[in-house]
């Protein structure tokens, strides 16, 4: 810190607090109920297919039918249809199965950034996930992290525990660097039960994004990322001689901003999402962009026409 | 190299001070504007391959330092206004007389000769040099400087758009010896006259002018000499006949070739006579129009060529003159019985007399206002408010003190100027006895005995009104018999009702006019010819003015509305032929100059550096913005 930093106008890294009474009102809870049963439609249709390997036939309620694939068990398969159709299709049932969903929420200074949009959007992301998983009757888990957990709700079931859910996003504060990697490890060992883990962040980890991923890859859980993105910050409004400092770290730099310098830092911004965009590719990790600009249950629907949440 | 401005110490100081100021600056760092960033690893990308330009970047922050140096170098400099030793002693004083004279309005130049004088002036101001000062004054009938003595182009430019015409002529002498007054104690001063030459000698009643060291430049204008105008133009009403009148017109061909012209004489407008006539080359020609009635007032007389064209000074081509209203006076005469007096009045069919004796005085005087009374032998105790005329005045109430008897006096001196007895042929008037009158100050004595020791005739004005008192009674002279009698009574009668028969003229241009005004009036508005009101001065009852123009012109004051006419009439405005040379100065013989090529400078802006500096401090600026602009710069 040097000399000009006690200077009460040099900054301050301040800890915007989110804590929005307002921000799970009616409307929002209407629009879960909404997702919810959407959320049903789409998975009682095509996408149960996509995940069979972990679906396959334990259940004892007729659920549908889906074309016959090497590898599958033949006491699953239709005879009845085969000697109908001539086609080879097997039997789907409803599996009792009971999924373990991690929402992680980045909470680190840079989700606060600006006026905090994107943790509003993150929380919203959040609840409208955990809403639909409670609606499914998964077992629900919220974690908050920075570089480290933060906070925890515990396991939860059941739709009526929703409002647990939405007290503990509303106590919710960013502040902190990020460092997804070592969070992440903590989580996975306080976490014995695999399951989805969705990561809703901004992904700004100067370690580099990728760390906290392949952790949950390693082991074992389905990691899901919702990337929180905010298209102000890739234009910068900035212009002439400045001091640019990092609003986690603290890291400062002068930069004399023009068009030039400005053209570049959007290259840059568009080339770090297409890295990560490119990593979850490779890594067949789910990945969901979520623009702040963009109504958050339009994007929950991207989220389950783009598949990996529910099975 | 000197310093007009700032002494050379003090610009070292400002230099250092500032210099100083921006070096701290250039240490110290401006501050930056601090900007928080979500995510700064991002912007190390960018900025990782400007790490590798940071010495370019030093080396931009010098030469930028140096930059700043300099143009505060070049504003320090430009405050000092450096200029060249050369320019310090050759730098001149120069006082321009431009010609406004009405010769200058002859148009044998394109659109005339004074625009031409205005357009060389102007060529004289953009060749000034760094050094240079110059005044303008308009030489006319008095000098006009038509700002201070200065270098600055646009000021003097501005100046000479105040230059306008008059119908008058230039006093040379008097503007030689202005120009000569500001040059005193001046090394290098100049003289420029811009005029035609028409300019009469360089002497006055003073004795011949003397511009001393400094140098004379003559720019002569014009080029053709080829006029005819009117130089004399007078109009009198006949005395004993007012509703008739005479016009007497001069015409000179000042020309070098005879010329046919045709005059036109217009009485209120409308033309009252035609005559073309031929007039040969510097021969003036007079004409006599009697016997000419009518109620007309204006009189104007115009020439122009037969042939058409128009010579080339249009202001002398036109002449003006006023008849006075004519008014029946009405003369009050307080007597006993004076057959030759009543005789007298009866020449003048323009009177209207009443008769009364001494005792009836007071009840007629307050029956009418009299333009005139007449006092016979009667003197009452205080003199009425009318003008008055004191034959044999006797006791307190009269005007000037009457002592002692005089036997057999006569009019040894006689004040010929005077209206009452001009013309008169008083001198061998034989008179038995009279008294001595004692004028008092401001009265004027217009005839004495005794070689001038005892006035008899007295003019004056008591409380506003004019008097005439004559120290005889006229039955005691043989003045009844002699012509002058009834002159002398109605002469009275006119310079009370200010009726002059005698010539009626109108004022010359280029001269002081006294305009006589009622008493009690200090300021009074004259409207000129050209339409414009200005207001006069009083001064002794008369209203003073300086007229330059030809034409009709009112005077307002009060409400007493005076009509009256001025004119150019000078034979020597008319002669418009261009003089080659000056007038002799101080034995100088200047010859003239045209008016363009006076001293080869070349045009543009003046020769001062701080301007030089400024323009320097301006492209620097620039070069820098468009850098900076290019991001050559950042």
């Amino acid at each position: 810190m040097g000399l000009l930093d006690v200077l009460p106008w040099r900054r301050e890294k301040k800890a915007v607090s989110t804590k929005d009474d307002d921000l799970f009102d009616d409307e929002f809870q209407r629009k879960l109920e909404y997702l919810a049963l959407v959320s049903r439609r789409v998975f009682a249709g095509r996408l149960r297919a996509e995940r069979r390997t972990k679906k396959s036939g334990s259940g004892v309620e007729f659920a549908d039918h889906r074309d016959y694939q090497p590898g599958d068990d033949f006491r699953y398969l239709d005879w009845n249809v085969y000697q109908r159709f001539e086609k080879l299709l097997v039997r789907l049932y409803e599996e009792e199965e009971d999924l373990a969903i991690y929402f992680i929420l980045d909470t680190s200074a840079s989700m606060a950034f600006g006026d905090g949009q994107k943790l509003r959007y993150a929380k919203k992301v959040c609840a409208a996930l955990a809403y639909v998983g409670l609606a499914n009757l998964d077992r629900v888990t919220i974690v908050t992290t920075s570089d480290r957990v933060m906070e925890r709700m515990p396991e939860t079931r059941g739709k009526a525990r929703i409002f647990k859910a939405f007290r503990f996003l509303r106590e919710v504060q960013a502040e902190g660097t990020t460092d997804l990697g070592d969070a992440m490890k903590t989580f996975v060992a306080q976490n014995k039960r695999r399951g989805l883990a969705v990561l809703v962040s901004d992904l700004y980890d100067p370690r580099g994004f990728e760390k906290g991923i392949n952790v949950l890859r390693y082991n074992k859980f389905d990691p899901f990322v919702v990337h929180v993105t905010d298209p102000a910050e890739g234009k910068p409004r900035l212009n002439g001689d400045v001091l640019v400092y990092d609003c986690e770290t603290g890291e400062e730099r002068e930069v004399t901003v023009t068009a030039k310098v400005l053209s570049r830092f959007n290259e840059a911004y568009a080339s770090y999402h297409a890295d990560i965009d490119r990593f979850c590719a490779t890594h067949q990790v789910p990945y969901v962009t979520a623009r702040v600009d963009v109504p958050f249950d339009e994007l929950i629907l991207r989220v389950f026409r783009r598949g990996g949440f529910l099975r | 190299m000197f310093f007009a401005g700032l002494p050379f110490a003090q610009l070292l100081a400002i230099f250092g001070a500032v210099g100083f100021g921006v070096l701290v600056l250039y240490i110290l760092k401006l501050r930056r504007r601090v900007v928080a960033v979500p995510f700064s690893p991002l912007w190390e990308r960018i900025l990782r391959d400007k790490e590798a330009t940071s010495l370019f970047s030093k080396l931009k922050r010098l030469l930028s330092l140096l930059l700043q140096l300099a143009l505060l170098a070049l504003l320090v400099l430009a405050l000092g206004d450096p200029r060249r030793t050369e320019s310090l002693i050759k730098g001149r004083t120069v006082v321009v007389l431009v010609d406004a004279s009405a010769s200058m309005q002859a148009t044998d130049v394109s659109p005339s000769r004074l625009a031409q004088a205005k357009d060389a002036v102007k060529n004289l101001i953009r060749n000034l040099g760094g050094s240079d000062r110059m005044l303008i004054a308009q030489m006319d009938a008095m000098v006009t400087p038509l700002g201070p003595m200065t270098d600055d182009a646009s000021v003097l430019g501005g100046q000479l758009d105040n230059v306008h015409p008059t119908d008058a002529r230039a006093d040379f002498p008097r503007a030689l010896r202005f120009a000569s007054d500001v040059l005193r104690g001046v090394e290098s001063g100049e003289i420029v006259v811009v005029s035609d030459g028409q300019l009469g000698e360089a002497s006055d009643a003073s004795g011949p002018v003397h511009v001393g060291n400094a140098k004379l430049t003559y720019m002569k204008v014009g080029q053709r000499d080829r006029n005819v105008g009117i130089t004399q133009f007078s109009v009198r009403r006949y005395p004993l006949d007012k509703s008739r009148y005479e016009v007497m017109l001069e015409l000179t061909d000042t020309g070098a070739a005879p010329e046919d012209v045709e005059i036109q004489l217009l009485g209120d407008g409308t033309l009252v006579d035609v005559t073309k006539l031929r007039l040969q080359p510097g021969v003036p020609l007079q004409r006599f129009y009697p016997q000419l009635s009518g109620a007309n007032r204006r009189l104007e007389a115009k020439i122009a060529l037969v042939d058409g064209t128009a010579d080339d000074l249009p202001a002398d081509d036109r002449a003006y003159a006023l008849l006075p209203e004519r008014h029946r006076a009405k003369v009050l005469v307080v007597t006993p019985g004076n057959t030759y007096l009543e005789a007298a009045l009866l020449l003048d069919e323009y009177l209207d007399v009443t008769d009364v004796l001494p005792a009836a005085y007071p009840e007629a005087l307050k029956t009418a206002t009299w333009d005139a009374v007449i006092f016979d032998g009667a003197t009452p105790p205080e003199m009425p408010k009318a003008n008055v005329l004191y034959l044999d005045p006797r006791g307190p109430g009269a005007p000037v003190k009457v002592t002692d008897a005089l036997k057999q006096p006569g009019f040894d001196k006689i004040d010929r100027k005077h209206p009452v007895v001009r013309y008169l042929g008083l001198d061998d008037v034989n008179v038995a006895l009279g008294h001595k009158l004692v004028p008092e100050t401001g009265d004027k004595v217009l005839g004495a005995s005794d070689g001038g020791a005892s006035p008899l005739l007295v003019a004056g004005t008591r409380g506003g009104y004019r008097f005439v008192a004559m120290g005889f009674d006229v039955r005691d002279s043989d003045l009844p018999l002699r012509t002058a009698w009834p002159l002398f009574v109605i002469d009275c009668i006119n310079w009370f009702t200010d009726e002059d028969a005698q010539y009626l003229s109108a004022f010359r241009t280029g001269e002081v006019w006294r305009i006589p005004v009622a008493g009690g009036i200090t300021a009074v508005t004259v409207k000129l010819p050209d339409g414009t009101v200005q207001s006069v001065p009083v001064h002794e009852g008369r209203a003073v003015l300086l007229g330059e123009q030809a034409g009709f012109y009112e005077l307002t004051a009060g409400e007493q509305r005076t009509e009256f006419a001025a004119n150019l009439l000078d034979v020597s405005e008319s002669a418009i032929a261009p003089r080659d040379a000056l007038p002799v100065v101080d034995g100088r013989t200047v010859a003239g100059q045209p008016v363009h090529g006076l001293r080869e400078a070349p045009i543009g802006l003046p020769n001062k550096a701080w301007m030089g500096l400024l323009f320097a401090v301006a492209l620097l600026t620039a070069l820098e913005w468009a850098t900076y602009h290019r991001r050559l710069t950042v």
